[in-house]
């Protein structure tokens, strides 16, 4: 039988359907500067263009033979739209991610058009993940920051953090508008033919939140979110999740994400074998810092720890290693024969 | 002169102040402190600082979290706002270095490089907040132009870090004394070790850890009679 298509490998492992090796892909960038220097561009340059976008991200996937691409890579693409600029860093040496410059300077004034999600940015995205779908060789990644990172995006954070505990009803109502963003975001995306959806809630682990504070804070709008946009869907969260695993386990997500600072072992028991378990690895210190002979462990560990497919925790860092890359593909594919606890093989 | 009894019972007040984030209670014992002959640096030091001592104590058994932290931060800072105009200047009165801190830029994140900004504060430097987003070589034109002892940078993303790496270079080749403070979420020993870097913490909780166990230190060296 022939080898699986690395769509078709992404759409069954999504389904939970058996596939023919442990698909290699990501909910978080995964743009190379091996890429991004074949292109002949600067990495400033990359995120304002659908062009440049879709090529970025569909060489690097034919460079490392991943499964996937996966766009934008930036977080501002949504609170640009929502008027709070995007500082590009165009004449910064090496590789800057944009940032967001101003926030609504409180929870009161945040104040969201009604015409933001085809403005700024929003449409060269859409265009990009366009042309990606329409190629039709590699599974499309979609994904949208959920409601408490979105947030933080775009009111200061510790205004959030503490408006917890002295204006619970504000930030409440204020979740509530970041929460319908994130579902007309992740709707459209997936209206465009995206094979997943990855909602990245990045900053609420336990480093920030009390585990009965993201259940009262989080969890809920995680739901509606989940309840609303179609599968495959996934959460991820970075930092410390061990607390908060079960929680989020009943977010309604095909799968869930975590970073290195999650007991993948701990997970995958509280968990079970009937969802998905993605991770965990050091995207830094694998793919940027590490000798390329040190990688195969890292990447064995998190098969044996019980994930279905190994994971970066976060965004690929673009300035990897080329071989460190190559050794993480390579050794996934070699142990991913094997079925993982969620998915079989053909 | 206050006595001995009264004074205990103003610096329970203001520690309590700050474990409960209760920042007009700080406020009113902070005026009571001055208006009744406490030293200002007695209050700040086994009052206010003492208070988050406690809040580190909870952070480690995770009965507090970062709003909690942060809270009692802008309740030790309502007391701190009042006392530090009162605190005598001689030598025995706390730390007189100065440290030049920011956030780098293409991070627009800074609760962490706050928390460390608050520790400075109590132990007395005199503290160059750059903000957030700084470009790379203001750090080092900064460094130079107020003759810090110590630069503190904070990351919170892997994607910012590395601009790290280019200020320590740039400070520690025009002046190879400067200690070098990292701080964030993605650094780790093996970062701070790899740019140079002569401390870290890890994260905003870690930062604040690590700011109260100085200003722990530093209330240990007082109670010996030691000058910092």
């Amino acid at each position: 039988m022939a080898a699986m298509t690395p769509k078709e490998r992404v759409k069954k492992f999504m389904k939970r359907e058996p596939v023919d090796t442990m698909p290699i892909f990501s909910g978080m960038g995964m743009v190379t500067v091996q890429a991004i220097d074949k292109m002949g561009i600067r990495f400033a340059e990359v995120h304002g263009s659908a062009e440049y976008l879709a090529k970025s991200a569909t060489l690097s996937a034919e460079i490392f033979g991943f499964d996937s691409v996966i766009v934008p890579y930036d977080m501002c693409t949504i609170p640009e739209a929502m008027g709070r600029g995007c500082s590009t860093y165009a004449d910064a040496e090496g590789i800057l991610y944009p940032t967001v410059p101003t926030k609504w300077e409180n929870l009161d004034t945040a104040d969201i058009k009604p015409d933001w999600v085809s403005t700024y940015r929003m449409p060269v995205v859409e265009e990009a993940l366009t042309k990606l779908v329409s190629a039709g060789k590699y599974a499309v990644g979609g994904w949208v920051l959920g409601p408490f990172t979105l947030g933080g995006q775009v009111i200061e954070l510790d205004l959030l953090l503490k408006g917890i505990k002295k204006e619970a009803d504000k930030v409440q109502s204020f979740m509530k508008k970041m929460t319908s963003v994130v579902i007309d975001v992740a709707k459209r995306y997936q209206a465009l033919g995206v094979d997943y959806m990855t909602i990245r809630e990045m900053g609420s682990g336990t480093d920030l939140l009390s585990p009965r504070m993201w259940k009262q804070l989080i969890q809920p709008y995680l739901r509606e979110i989940f309840e609303a946009i179609e599968s495959p869907k996934i959460l991820h969260i970075c930092g410390g999740t061990d607390l908060i695993v079960e929680m989020m386990n009943d977010c309604g997500a095909d799968a869930l994400s975590f970073d290195q600072k999650n007991n993948l072992v701990e997970t995958r028991r509280k968990i079970g074998n009937d969802i998905l378990l993605l991770g965990n690895f050091d995207p830094y210190g694998t793919l940027c810092q590490k000798d390329a002979s040190e990688v195969p462990a890292i990447i064995k560990g998190c098969i044996d720890a019980g994930v279905d497919a190994v994971w970066p925790g976060c965004d690929i860092w673009p300035d990897v290693k080329a071989e460190n890359v190559e050794a993480w593909v390579k050794t996934a594919r070699e142990f991913g024969k094997q079925p993982s606890p969620a998915v079989g093989r053909i | 002169m206050v006595s001995e009894e009264r004074r205990s019972e103003i610096l329970k007040n203001l520690s309590e102040g700050v474990v409960e984030y209760e920042e007009d209670r700080v406020k009113e014992y902070s005026n009571m402190a001055l208006d009744e002959g406490v030293d200002a640096y007695d209050a700040i030091m086994n009052g206010l600082a003492a208070g988050m001592e406690i809040v580190g104590d909870l952070y480690d058994r995770q009965e507090y979290f970062v709003p909690e932290i942060l809270m009692c931060a802008d309740a030790l800072y309502a007391g701190l706002d009042i006392l530090k105009p009162h605190m005598k200047i001689d030598v025995s009165s706390g730390v007189k270095g100065q440290v030049v801190i920011g956030t780098v830029q293409g991070d627009v994140h800074d609760i962490g490089k706050n928390l460390i900004k608050m520790m400075f504060d109590v132990a007395g430097f005199t503290v160059h907040d750059l903000g957030r987003d700084v470009p790379l070589e203001k750090f080092a034109e900064e460094q130079l132009r107020t003759d810090s002892e110590i630069v503190a940078l904070s990351a919170m993303m892997t994607t910012t870090m590395m601009g790290m790496k280019k200020v320590i270079a740039m400070i520690k080749e025009k002046n190879p004394d400067v200690a070098i403070m990292l701080g964030g979420a993605p650094v780790t020993k093996d970062v701070a070790n790899l740019f140079g870097a002569d401390g870290y913490a890890e994260s905003a909780g870690n930062a604040v850890q690590e700011a109260i166990k100085m200003i722990g230190q530093l209330r240990k060296l007082k109670e010996k009679g030691v000058s910092a």
